[in-house]
């Protein structure tokens, strides 16, 4: 049997923030091959820079040295505007703080990326009525995020991020807001629409409990990664 | 040193400078604005006063008589056979030199002493005496006019007066403030030839000491029948009301600007203030009172308002420089002669501009800082909440305006003529629409997003969802352009139909084809009148007189005619049947009062007046009310023969000419200027001419009004892009999500300009009515009460279409930057932990 | 600020300069002394006209109508008068015009009432030009005024004299007991030997007085002696001279004496200083310098500053006159227009030998600056 064909290809990943005069290396020249299908968490302590290599992948951020390739794509050679447009297909975010757009209602949080994606109304609808049935809040759709529970907006994030079929699911401690028994009930969710759909995820996360969703875990520690031990 | 948790507070604003920039802005333009009008307002009445003051001296009274003034013989008479020495003669004229207006007194140095106080140093003037006396045309003058006029002492210079041109020499220069700025002394000798005063005084200045009820009787017993002694003072302070109803209206809408500017500090303090409630919610959990929080919260705004109070009162003083001239020339256009060359900045001014400045930045910081010291010590409210919040307190606020409103029109209904009284209508009306507006914002947004997401997408709907839904912030800045833009629809309106019935009224009253008459002052020699009357072509003439008559009720302007027939079509009689009314105009002592002293005095037909006349006071039918929008003619309409029986002059000083069917118009004009080339300078005017001349200067009027509402405009622009700028650094993390779900920084542009053009819109659509309101206010409650004008109020349906365009333009132009920034932020914030 | 006009100030010295001491007197000697060119000037004996020279001679530069007066009222209370009104040309001719108000001629009136019980004085003075009728003076019939202050004929041919300051007032009528005396040679009165420095000048010695004053808001019914001097020049003083002393004694025989001594910068006195002396016939003589000797026995310091003669010795051998003339108070000294003493005086002493007694008026110049 052939290796799955990798779908995140990190080499020599470097970046460095500059506070006042001092430079601080968050990560020091990361490689790192995942995947199609594979979930990865990634762990350490905050400011480790595990959401720096997340906004690395999804071309959010640019790397000072090193490449991104993301589902054959070279992110690092993109241009702002085309890492826009590359984000907006293959890219969907999972944040700790939902984001979700206030001012729209659950659906169309979700109508908003399939828009931006171009996908005709007619069938935009149906693959919302879809993901929320999958998210267990179709009764929720002309809801407006601020009535909703932190693990209801969680998961119209997550319906959100999955709606476009993107190659690669980024999450920022996606239950990092949450009890823990939503925490767990979000996260067997997301395991389950990534696994049965076969995306590709990476995942920061202190929680042992996410990691030990995925398949692989590694730790960031000193700007370099390593498996957990 | 400065406690730690106001430079916490404060650093907060500076690490957000151009929120706390445009905050500062928004109070020095509203300061500014209050101050330039007041500094021009109190520096051209200042100088008025002043003047009058120099030119009355210690005289407290003044014994004035009929049209031409007071016959000299009263002043011998009172001197030689009353005994009353303490009085000295003035004549008080018009003239130019080198382009330049004049003021022209006559005085007699010999009884000056006995009315004002001289100081000053002995040099010789021996032979200054000399000439002053029996020289013709020694004039004197301050030494700053002198230098105006660029002349020496001892040069001679061309003066003109009356329409003719005389030879002046100034033969001595006196110290003096600039109350005496342009004005030319000449003995009185001179003064009478050159204004065509002969055998006249202007007026007779007297001294009498308070209490000296023995003198003022002997005054009494001494003046005939057709001269009064009034108080000096009295006399001054009338004049000067003249123009008091145009600087009240000034001063209003000076504080519409305020008012404009009002909202945006509110706008700016409160978004400050809701930034900081984390912070606030932090330092609460530390142990700060809310006494403590509140306090701090205002001496924040109280530095704020005092800063940017300085920077408006030092940039008013620049303005009010620009708007004093603005001032001066329309009081001089309208009232009176007044001479301003410097704004005088009065403490009284300076301290009402910083009052006015830390005020509105405290009202504005008190209801938000009492409001976020009203949280429970915990940490940040979310934004939701407070939209609620918004949301709930809404029906109050609009309760509230609806009431206002209420309120205004009952105000107008009780307050009879008071215009100050009809002015606070206005604001009224305007603070409670302006609470109306948020509601109003909220139906419409709501109902038209969806809407927007049919035609423009989810972005499009988020554009318009987003109004609604931070109307915590967007709420005031579409108050402040909706105001500011009612304002304008509302005093376009106004003007657009005062123009319109000043056009059609000049149409109607110009029925000659020609006219001519003296500049200014002074009466048209009586030969060039008869070589007119000759000239071929001309069929008939109308002749008229403007007569001032005076007594302790103020002063009255006559208007002498003696009009063709065909002419009596140019009066609108509103009361009355033209016919028996023009009847007894022509034969009876019966006379016609325009509408503004109509509405002033209360009369009408049937009713009767006093009028001073050279026979003493007598009664006068009023047979109509004629229309008319002449400022000064707060006046009446006479005929030639019912003046030749009550006043001894038979001076014209303007004629309109009617042509035969087919004359040529500017040959006749040629011809009488011809004539009047040699005699006498006068303006000559064809019928258009004429009214195209009396449309500029009507223009000429307003264009301060035009000035302070594109200030007041210039402030809600500020208010918007504060209001945007406020709402993007809000809303930065939401920016962030969707530039990480992938839109273009153009797509998050445009959807931000598309939201602040829909704010346009709606202020644009919100300002429509209240502006319409606006303008009747105006017009028929404001403009009635301050001048007593009859307008036809008539709304051009493009006036409403601009403003909205403007709204939308001016909106969307402060959208950009906004928009612009958001476009550039950095999606990666939205990635960071909370 | 008030019209403070310097220009005006500047007149108000030159014309009045009341109440500053301080201010040089030179002003009107200087609109006097300025250029002369233009008007008529005395140099010839003339013959005079009544009632016409009692009229204005406009063409000369400067005129006056003076009259002083000693009157008692009923209880024997003591008051003198003096009412001057001074007409000035300020050009030779008067300039052209339509205006009414247009004149070359000034007029200046002083108005003084002394009240010896009392001790005291009283100053006022008007000033008007000479046109529209606020000043002038005409002599058919005769008529001079400024403002409300007057002397003019009334019908039976006496004159009345009316002066009111508010303050105090002088309402009387003048009747002549002599005939218009011609002072200097034939009315020519020279002031120095340059020609046309001289006066045409005449005087009433005696008018007969009656009427009112008024003190403290009280009307007072006197009566008593009165003397009118008349004088039109285009004179001025000569360089050398200072000022001069004017005698003008109304002695209790009949007889009068009016004596001028021209002082000159060295102190001593000119020759044409001269006087006239009028018997109770009313026949004149001419006195000249040498015919009068005063001499001053006392002084008066001014509390303005400056110090004035205040007691005489005055004889004239020819007549036997020989009299102490005192000041019935010493301040009598007018701050007007010319600061200058001008006073009521009695007179006793002895003619040929006999007791002698008088009232009359001095006036003193140029002793105070």
């Amino acid at each position: 049997m052939s290796a799955p064909p990798l779908e995140i290809q990190l080499r020599g990943l470097t970046r460095r923030f500059r506070e006042g005069t001092r430079e601080h290396l968050v990560l020091d020249g990361i490689d790192l091959d995942i995947a199609r299908g594979e979930t990865v968490a990634l762990r350490g302590r905050s400011g480790s820079g595990k959401s720096t290599l997340l906004n690395l992948v999804g071309g959010i951020d640019a790397p000072d040295a090193g490449t991104v390739n993301v589902a054959g794509v070279e992110v690092t050679a993109l241009t702002e505007r085309e890492r826009t447009l590359f984000r907006r297909e293959r890219i969907g975010f999972v944040y700790q703080a939902f984001n979700l757009v206030p001012t729209l209602s659950v659906a169309d949080n979700v109508r908003l990326v399939l828009e931006l994606n171009k996908v005709s109304a007619r069938s935009a609808s149906a693959r919302i009525q879809e993901l929320l049935d999958a998210v267990g809040l179709a009764d929720r759709a002309a809801s407006y995020p601020d009535v909703l529970s932190g693990g209801e907006q969680q998961r119209v994030a997550i319906a959100r991020a999955l709606c476009h079929k993107p190659a690669v699911l980024l999450a920022d401690e996606p239950t990092g807001n949450l009890d823990d028994s939503t925490a767990d009930s979000v996260l067997a969710l997301l395991d389950r629409l990534v696994r049965d759909s076969g995306h590709t995820m990476l995942v920061a996360t202190h929680s042992q409990h996410v990691a030990a969703q995925c398949d692989r875990v590694l730790e960031l520690h000193n700007g370099k990664l390593q498996p957990a031990a | 040193m400065i406690p730690v948790t106001y430079r916490a507070s404060f650093s907060y604003l500076l690490r957000h400078p151009w929120q706390l920039v445009l905050s500062l802005l928004g109070i020095v333009i509203g300061v500014a604005v209050i101050v330039a009008v007041d500094l021009a307002n109190s520096s051209a009445r200042k100088a008025f006063l002043l003047s009058m003051d120099a030119i009355t001296g210690e005289a407290t009274h003044q014994v004035v008589g009929g049209p031409n003034g007071v016959s000299e013989d009263v002043y011998r008479s009172l001197r030689t056979e009353a005994g009353l020495t303490r009085i000295a003669p003035v004549i008080d004229g018009a003239a130019t030199s080198d382009g330049l207006s004049l003021q022209l007194l006559g005085i007699d140095l010999f009884a000056e002493q006995s009315v004002r106080s001289f100081t000053g140093d002995a040099q010789d003037i021996s032979s200054l005496f000399v000439s002053f006396l029996v020289e013709p045309g020694a004039v004197t003058a301050s030494e700053q006019t002198a230098q105006e006029l660029g002349l020496e002492i001892g040069d001679r210079f061309e003066l003109f007066s009356s329409g003719r041109q005389h030879t002046a020499t100034l033969v001595a220069t006196f110290a003096a403030d600039d109350s005496l700025d342009r004005v030319l002394v000449a003995d009185v000798a001179t003064a009478q030839e050159w204004l065509d005063l002969v055998g006249w005084l202007s007026r007779i200045d007297v001294r009498i000491e308070d209490g000296d009820t023995a003198t003022l009787e002997r005054f009494e017993r001494a003046l005939g029948p057709g001269t009064q002694l009034l108080s000096a003072s009295g006399r001054t302070r009338s004049t000067a009301e003249m123009s008091q109803a145009f600087m009240t209206n000034l001063t209003a809408m000076s504080l519409l600007a305020l008012l404009v500017g009002l909202f945006l500090i509110f706008n700016s303090v409160n978004f400050s203030v809701l930034q900081r409630r984390g912070l606030i919610g932090v330092l609460r959990a530390l142990g700060l009172t809310r006494r403590q929080l509140l306090t701090m919260v205002l001496v924040e705004a109280a530095a704020v308002g005092l800063v940017a109070a300085i920077a408006g009162v030092l940039f008013g003083a620049v303005l009010g420089e620009q708007l004093l001239e603005l001032v001066s020339r329309t009081i001089n256009d309208l009232y009176f002669r007044v001479n301003v060359t410097e704004v005088s900045v009065s403490a009284f001014s300076v301290a009402k501009g910083i009052v006015a400045g830390v005020g509105a930045a405290l009202l504005a910081a008190a209801v938000p800082a009492i409001e976020a010291t009203s949280y429970e010590p915990r940490l940040a409210l979310t934004r939701s909440v407070l939209e609620r919040r918004t949301r709930h307190v809404l029906p109050i606020v609009t309760a509230t305006g609806i009431a206002g409103m209420v309120a205004a029109i009952a105000l107008i209904l009780v307050s009879g003529t008071s215009l100050v009284a009809g002015l606070s209508a206005v604001f009224l009306l305007i603070l409670g629409f302006a609470l109306c507006v948020p509601l109003f914002v909220r139906a419409v947004s709501t109902l038209i997003a969806p809407l927007a997401g049919k035609l423009g997408g989810t972005s499009a709907r988020m554009a318009v969802a987003g109004i609604a839904s931070g109307l915590s912030r967007t709420g005031i800045a579409i108050v402040a352009l909706a105001v500011a833009l009612s304002a304008t629809i509302g005093i376009s309106v106004m003007v657009d139909s005062f123009r319109g019935s000043v056009n059609a009224w000049l149409q109607q009253t110009l029925q000659a084809d020609i006219y001519t008459g003296t500049i200014r002052e002074g009466s048209m020699e009586p030969e060039l009148i008869a070589a007119i009357r000759a000239i071929d072509g001309v069929v008939d003439m109308s002749t008229r007189k403007r007569a001032t008559v005076e007594d302790a009720s103020g002063r009255t302007q006559l208007r002498v005619f003696e009009l063709p027939p065909q002419s009596y079509d140019g009066a609108e009689l509103i009361d009355a049947e033209p016919a028996p009314a023009w009847q007894a105009w022509e034969s009876e002592d019966a006379v016609f009062v325009s509408e503004p002293y109509a509405y002033q005095h209360a009369v009408g037909a049937g009713d009767v007046i006093t009028l001073p006349t050279d026979r003493g006071p007598r009664q006068f039918d009023v047979a109509a009310t004629f229309q008319s929008y002449d400022i000064n003619a707060k006046g009446i309409m006479m005929s030639r023969a019912t003046y030749a029986r009550h006043f001894d002059d038979d001076t014209i000083d303007s004629l309109g000419i009617y042509l035969a069917a087919g004359v040529d118009v500017d040959a006749v004009i040629r011809e009488v200027e011809r004539l009047s080339k040699d005699t006498q300078s006068l303006y000559i005017n064809s019928n258009a001419g004429l009214r195209k001349e009396s449309m500029r200067i009507f223009d000429r009027t307003f264009v301060i009004t035009d000035v302070l509402y594109w200030l007041t405009l210039g402030v809600a622009f500020i208010g918007i892009l504060s209001a945007m700028l406020a709402l993007q650094l809000e809303r930065a993390r939401e920016t962030a999500t969707l530039r990480a779900l992938g839109m273009t920084p153009g797509q998050v542009g445009g959807m931000i300009t598309a939201q602040t053009g829909v704010i346009g819109l709606l202020s644009g659509i919100a300002a429509i009515p209240l502006g319409i309101v606006m303008a009747y206010v105006l017009i028929k409650v404001i403009n009635r009460r301050a001048f007593g004008w009859q307008i036809d109020m008539t709304v051009a349906p493009d006036i409403l279409a601009v403003s909205v365009i403007f709204a939308i333009g001016a909106a969307m132009l402060a959208g950009l930057y906004p928009a612009w920034r958001a476009g550039r932020s950095q999606p990666a914030i939205a990635m960071r932990e909370e | 600020m008030r019209l403070t006009f310097t220009l005006f100030a500047l007149l108000a010295v030159a014309v009045v300069y009341a109440d500053k001491a301080s201010e040089p007197p030179s002003q009107l000697a200087e609109l006097l002394s300025a250029d002369a060119e233009g008007y008529a000037k005395a140099i010839e004996p003339r013959e005079f006209v009544f009632p016409d020279d009692h009229g204005p001679h406009p063409d000369f530069r400067n005129e006056w109508w003076y009259v002083t007066g000693n009157l008692d009222d009923k209880d024997g209370r003591r008051f003198g008068f003096e009412l001057t009104i001074f007409r000035f040309a300020l050009a030779p001719t008067k300039p052209e015009s339509e205006s009414l108000w247009r004149t070359n001629q000034v007029y200046i009136a002083h108005l003084a009432v002394t009240d010896a019980d009392e001790e005291r004085f009283f100053v006022a003075q008007r000033y008007a030009r000479g046109a529209l009728g606020l000043a002038g003076a005409q002599a058919r019939p005769f008529r001079v005024w400024a403002d409300d202050w007057f002397i003019a004929e009334e019908p039976g041919g006496a004159w009345r004299l009316v002066a009111d300051d508010g303050d105090f007032a002088v309402d009387v009528t003048l009747r002549a007991q002599k005939p218009p005396v011609l002072n200097g040679a034939d009315g020519l009165s020279q002031k120095s030997s340059q020609p046309g420095n001289a006066s045409y000048y005449y005087s009433i010695t005696r008018l007969q007085t009656e009427g009112r004053i008024r003190v403290y808001g009280r009307e007072h019914e006197v009566s008593g002696m009165s003397w009118l001097d008349r004088e039109w020049s285009t004179s001025a003083l000569a360089d050398d001279q200072v000022g001069w002393d004017w005698f003008a004694l109304q002695l209790a025989d009949g007889s009068d004496l009016m004596f001028y001594g021209l002082r000159l910068t060295d102190g001593t006195q000119d020759p044409h200083s001269g006087g006239t002396f009028i018997g109770a016939d009313g026949a004149a003589t001419h006195l000249d310098q040498e015919d009068v000797e005063v001499t001053v026995l006392d002084t008066w310091d001014s509390p303005e500053g400056g110090t004035y003669p205040s007691r005489w010795a005055v004889t004239v051998p020819r007549f036997g006159l020989d009299v102490t003339v005192t000041p019935v108070i010493a301040n009598q000294e007018l701050f007007t227009t010319v600061r200058y003493w001008e006073g009521a005086v009695d007179v006793e002493g002895s003619r040929h030998g006999e007791r002698i007694s008088g009232r009359g008026y001095v006036e003193l110049t140029g002793y105070a600056q």
